[in-house]
């Protein structure tokens, strides 16, 4: 019943990337009920986070986090996939593009093919599972979850194509296949092509290339990683050793200097050191050396700097400030020899190391470059996607947006949140959504068969020769057949294949059948799809249960036939007495309110509101003073020298004069109830505290961090001294006193990277080397001194970093053991600290000292919202996010996001980024009609419970409660749905819905019932 | 006669990490016995001691709970509640005159598929050795 065709209007985003960014962008306007072509040059997407072992700061394994986001992206109904595919033009305009998409051959049919892996099996010459390590094509899956699960060929590679092509049982090569073009109407690009990683080769004093066990960080990611060549052994690649000292080498093709080398910072070098340092000593071996080899350790991100503390206090990480000259084996050694010059004296040390990590930055490749040509954007001299001063996300072509690696190098979180603001500026090209057509699944109404005896279907999967070789299928369904219940059981060959899909909806029908037995893969990866054909044959889709014959059965006993067979038997005759107790469970909705509150006026704050009324929605701002731009209103100008005021007017003006935007000035907000999608917020407004009371949806929290004026350092008591905040003013407003300066102190990490503010400020250093370059376009002569511990002025700002030494201003760096020690000294102020090249202590008298104050948390104000919204806190008081890599704008909390300095400290294009990301989010809950919370929750049956409180003290999220006649209730909207209430409770009055006791137990009997059969 | 003793051992598998890990070791085709049994719940801390004493009831010879590494519950810390209920149902086995051991509890990430067949092949030996479940002899065989 298809009426007009989606696809013949610019109503789609076309994404370039398949990396996390690209999934990102795709999911989050899937979800907004947007359409989206999503493009990769590679087989499959997943892109660079899917080489990694594990992700910092939580040190987690990433295929688990990422995975179920790549098989969400292959099901959303809203994605067009299209891997291998590349644009070759792009015509039009902005929400009236004209693409043309040129794919190339996979030669394997995708809808047959089924993941055996039988051709790598048979052509293991021409498998690669490992990028970087092993460097063998043709046919490649880079990972085993890889989207979609197929594999691709390399013509060009294979000697005997013929072969290859009769070894597949699923006849799914296809010899013949060619290129093929298409043309789309988009509305909007979405360029997320990310960055390629430095080839070390290029530097010959590292012997990369040479000596095997001189690899790339990327390179030890796969030593480590479980799916990699070593199956997670840690080994040295020359002859499998383990070993004991390892050093990582940063900055290698970064920052300058080395051949080949980019002048920025690649921003995630350091973390990624770090992670791989302890989780070296942490998976393998505490005994393992690792010595981290650096010039600045650039740990600014949210709580990064912690990481960094327990790496040193609590794993031993030797860190050595210095760059090594060279890595290379003495003739006849065991070990690597690395050459280094310390940082006190000039003498060259040596060391020996058993394997050389290079630490390699991140550049753009030729491919994508040429892609910014094809799509006529702009560049910047580093090859970089040239974006706005105070639009993060848009390239200099309207309608063409960039984020990620592609913007500037930046880790995943930030690419998340670009991502996210991607899909936010490109949704507005697009017309707002139609009232779609309800789906068939939909229109079809469900059979009650509650009163039904079990009629029970058995289909067994022979997945070609995956189940079929080990399991003898047509023997296990006639085993089936005579079991209690069952009213048909057969083999489907490939259940997946959309033949079988419509042979089981139909055989459901004829047979009257009211409950379904798969026997194939893993309930993982495929439960949804059968789950999808239950519900097309009007059955609902939790009367289904999966015995995973493939993945745990016939793959992990094909040594054993005889007992993968009776096994295979035990689980269908399982599933089969599960399934009877299976009963028909709703999917939780809940109906949605579209407005939104949006909570603090800043720059975040507003840049959420616009973008979302921007798109129709109703904005509420609350801000609790009487005035917009936040912090904002304090800054004059960026690094980059681009006016902050005259953008912060423009952007309260917009906001002040929208139409969908109601401001509301000094409003504190008090209480707070209700659930996702209908929440009510009270708040006390204006002089008099009127109450007043916001029927909203969602909720965005933008109330910032508060710069910081620690005492000491006379800040405060002598007027030499100020903070950076205070200088950057005083540029734009007393230019003549800038002019007097002869000297000028700056001092890093005041209030920062100290106990009672633990993490780095993140801003403070580009602060510094944008005042000092200020003050040197007033007065070129003035000497200027910037003490500092590390200097963080990560990506593109080290161009500044550059600029500010070039013209002179001098960096010296200070211990936190002995830091700089200031008097005053009539109207000047003399500043004492220790040299640690010249090894002696320096006394300058300065005109000025900036003291570099960053942010603190606002912790009054966070700690209040924390409490009335009921939404955690980092323990330095900031706005803790759902997914620190994954998730993070959201809450854990439905319908709550953040945005800006609440959530760390950021500058105000990082804030507007992650303002928009807010903004897209938010669309994401705010386009649905309802929201579906599944049916996996804990529901209470009041006659059993006791009211003893323990589901209440067990819950990890504190939803139960006793309610007002007297006994447990679990929200359904606010239940995870992890069975811990369910557990625990000693009346069994609590049962967790898809995984009640009776079904538990039945599966529990049934595996052991010693069979005769 | 104790050489041809197969144990039966079931494992509770956290959906989110060991079940994962168990499909791995599949696509890795890692080999392990097939005594064990696996049944999947949403999370380990979802695992009741009663689901663990039926299982000796019903004759298990062995049962093991896996889920996630320490510090890596989707749901915070249902691990950490499922390690100190086995502990607990350990206590009860030991006082019915089951030996304790016959129970453990598992930590592995959904990466390690072959970390989950090393722990198949561990827990089958050790449960071989140990020999049947002294309730098996009150057990009758069904068809």
């Amino acid at each position: 019943m298809k009426t007009a065709d989606p696809f013949q209007t610019s109503n789609r985003v076309l994404v370039i990337g398949g990396g996390v960014g690209g999934i990102r962008t795709a999911l989050d306007l899937a979800e907004a009920q947007k359409h989206v072509v999503l493009i990769d040059r590679a087989n499959a997407i997943g892109g660079l986070m899917t080489l990694l072992d594990r992700t910092f700061p939580t040190n987690n394994c990433d295929l688990c986090t990422i995975s179920p986001t790549l098989s969400e992206s292959s099901r959303s109904q809203y994605i067009e996939l299209m891997p291998l595919t590349q644009v070759t033009r792009l015509s039009g305009e902005e929400g009236n593009f004209s693409a043309q998409l040129t794919t190339a051959p996979r030669y394997i049919d995708l809808s047959r093919c089924t993941a055996c892996g039988e051709c790598h099996k048979q052509f293991p010459e021409c498998v690669n599972f490992n990028p970087g390590l092993d460097h063998r094509a043709p046919t490649c899956m880079r990972y085993p979850q890889a989207t979609p699960q197929a594999f691709s060929i390399d013509m060009s590679r294979c000697s005997d194509p013929k072969a290859l092509a009769d070894c597949c049982p699923a006849h799914a090569i296809i010899l013949d296949d060619r290129q093929t073009q298409s043309e789309f109407q988009i509305g909007a690009v979405v360029m997320a092509p990310g960055a390629s990683v430095f080839d070390p080769a290029a530097i010959d004093s590292f012997s990369y290339g040479r000596d095997p066990d001189v690899i790339t960080s990327l390179e030890y990611e796969r030593i480590m990683s479980a799916s990699g060549p070593t199956q997670g052994r840690l080994m040295c690649p020359s002859d499998g050793r383990t070993p004991e000292k390892i050093a990582w080498i940063q900055c290698v093709g970064s920052r300058g200097m080395q051949k080949g080398a980019v002048s920025y910072c690649s921003g995630v070098c350091c973390m990624f050191a770090l992670k791989e340092a302890i989780v070296t000593k942490e998976r393998f071996q505490d005994s393992i050396e690792a010595s981290i080899f650096y010039m600045d350790m650039r740990t600014f991100g949210k709580d990064y700097e912690l990481y960094y503390e327990r790496s040193r206090k609590d794993y031993g990480v030797r860190f050595v400030r210095s760059r090594p000259h060279s890595v290379f084996r003495k003739n006849g050694q065991g070990q690597l020899t690395v050459t280094f010059a310390s940082e006190d004296s000039s003498t060259m040390n040596e060391e020996t190391f058993d394997l050389v990590v290079l630490a390699t930055g991140f550049q753009i490749g030729a491919e994508t470059r040429q892609l910014a040509e094809t799509l006529g954007i702009t560049l910047n001299p580093h090859g970089f996607a040239q974006t706005g001063a105070f639009d993060p996300v848009a390239t200099s072509r309207p309608g063409v947006y960039a984020c990620g690696m592609f913007e500037s190098p930046k880790d995943i979180p930030e690419t998340m949140t670009q991502a996210s603001a991607a899909a936010c500026r490109a949704s507005a090209h697009l017309p707002a959504p139609e009232a779609l057509p309800e789906s068939e699944d939909e229109q079809t109404s469900e059979r009650d068969v509650t009163d039904e005896e079990p009629r029970i279907g058995v289909f067994i999967c022979d997945c070609g020769e995956s189940i079929g070789a080990v399991v003898h299928v047509p023997e296990l369904a006639a085993f089936a057949a005579k079991l209690p219940g069952v009213a048909l059981a057969e083999s489907v060959g490939h259940g997946c294949s959309r033949e079988s899909m419509s042979r089981i909806q139909e055989a459901i029908a004829e047979h009257k059948l009211n409950r379904v037995v798969i026997g194939g893969c893993s309930p993982r990866t495929h439960e949804s799809r059968f789950q999808d054909v239950l519900q097309r044959a009007g059955l609902n889709k939790y009367l289904l249960e999966i015995a995973n014959l493939r993945d745990q059965d016939a793959w992990v006993h094909l040594d054993h036939p005889d007992k993968a067979n009776a096994k295979a038997r035990q689980l269908i005759w399982s599933a089969v007495m599960s399934v009877k107790k299976a009963h028909a469970l709703a999917d939780n909705y809940l109906p949605i309110n579209r407005d939104v509150l949006v909570v603090g006026g800043g720059v975040a704050g507003m840049t959420a509101a616009l973008r979302l009324a921007d798109q129709g929605f109703r904005v509420f701002l609350a801000e609790r003073r009487s005035m917009l731009g936040g912090t904002a209103n304090l800054v004059h100008r960026t690094l980059e020298g681009d006016d902050v005021q005259a953008f912060v007017s423009d952007l309260r003006q917009k906001v002040m004069s929208h139409l969908k935007i109601q401001v509301i000035f000094n409003a504190f907000i008090v209480d707070h109830s209700g659930m996702p999608g209908m929440y009510t917020t009270g708040m006390q407004v204006g002089p008099q505290m009127f109450y007043r009371q916001i029927r909203h949806g969602v909720t965005i929290l933008a109330t910032g961090a508060l710069p910081r004026r620690p005492d000491g350092y006379l800040l405060g008591q002598h007027d030499a001294v100020m903070t950076q905040l205070d200088a950057d003013a005083l540029i734009d407003e007393a230019p003549e006193k800038i002019k007097a300066w002869d000297t000028v102190v700056m001092i890093q990490c005041v209030g920062s990277r100290q106990p009672d503010n633990p993490n780095c400020s993140r801003v403070c250093c580009q602060a510094a080397v944008k005042n000092a370059l200020r003050i040197l376009e007033q007065n070129p002569e003035t000497r200027i001194f910037i003490l500092y511990r590390d200097m963080r002025t990560y990506g593109f700002q080290e161009d500044y970093y550059l600029k500010a030494r070039e013209k002179g201003v001098i960096f010296v760096r200070y211990e936190p053991a002995s830091p700089p020690v200031v008097r005053a000294a009539a109207n000047q102020i003399e500043v004492a600290f220790t040299d640690p090249v010249l090894g002696r202590s320096v006394m300058v008298t300065a005109d000025a000292l900036l003291l570099s104050t960053g942010f603190i948390s606002d912790d009054e104000s966070t700690e209040d919202l924390a409490m009335i919204f009921k939404i955690p806190r980092t323990s330095d008081g900031y706005f803790l996010e759902d997914h620190i890599k994954l998730r993070p704008v959201d809450f854990s909390k439905p319908g709550f996001y953040m945005a800006g300095t609440a959530h760390a400290p950021k500058n105000i294009r990082e804030s507007i980024a992650q303002a928009e990301a807010s903004a897209a989010r938010a669309m994401t809950m705010l386009s649905r009609e309802n929201i579906n919370l599944g049916a996996a929750t804990a529901r209470v049956d009041s006659q059993k419970c006791a009211a003893c409180l323990i589901c209440v003290r067990a819950c990890p999220f504190g939803v139960p409660f006793i309610n007002a006649d007297g006994y447990s209730e679990i929200d359904p909207a606010k239940c995870h749905g992890c069975g811990v209430c369910a557990a625990e409770c000693p009346a069994k009055a609590i049962q967790l819905m898809q995984f009640e006791d009776d079904q538990i137990l039945s599966k529990v009997s049934s595996l052991l019932e010693r069979m005769v059969a | 006669m104790m050489e041809d003793f197969e144990p039966v051992i079931i494992a509770f598998c956290c959906h989110y990490c060991a079940y994962t890990a168990a499909d791995m070791a599949g696509s890795q085709r890692r080999c392990y016995p097939a005594n064990v049994r696996i049944i999947r719940v949403p999370c380990s801390g979802k695992v009741d001691v009663i689901h663990i004493l039926k299982a000796f009831e019903n004759g298990a010879d062995g049962v093991y709970v896996a889920g996630c590494l320490e510090g890596d519950c989707h749901f915070k810390n249902g691990n950490i509640r499922a390690a100190r209920r086995v502990a607990y149902a350990r206590k009860l086995m030991e006082s019915v005159g089951i030996e304790g051991e016959r129970l453990e509890m598992v930590n592995l990430s959904a990466g390690m598929g072959d970390r989950f067949a090393e722990i198949a092949g561990r827990i089958t030996e050790k449960i071989r050795k140990m020999g049947p479940n002294p309730i098996r002899n009150t057990i009758r065989p069904v068809a």
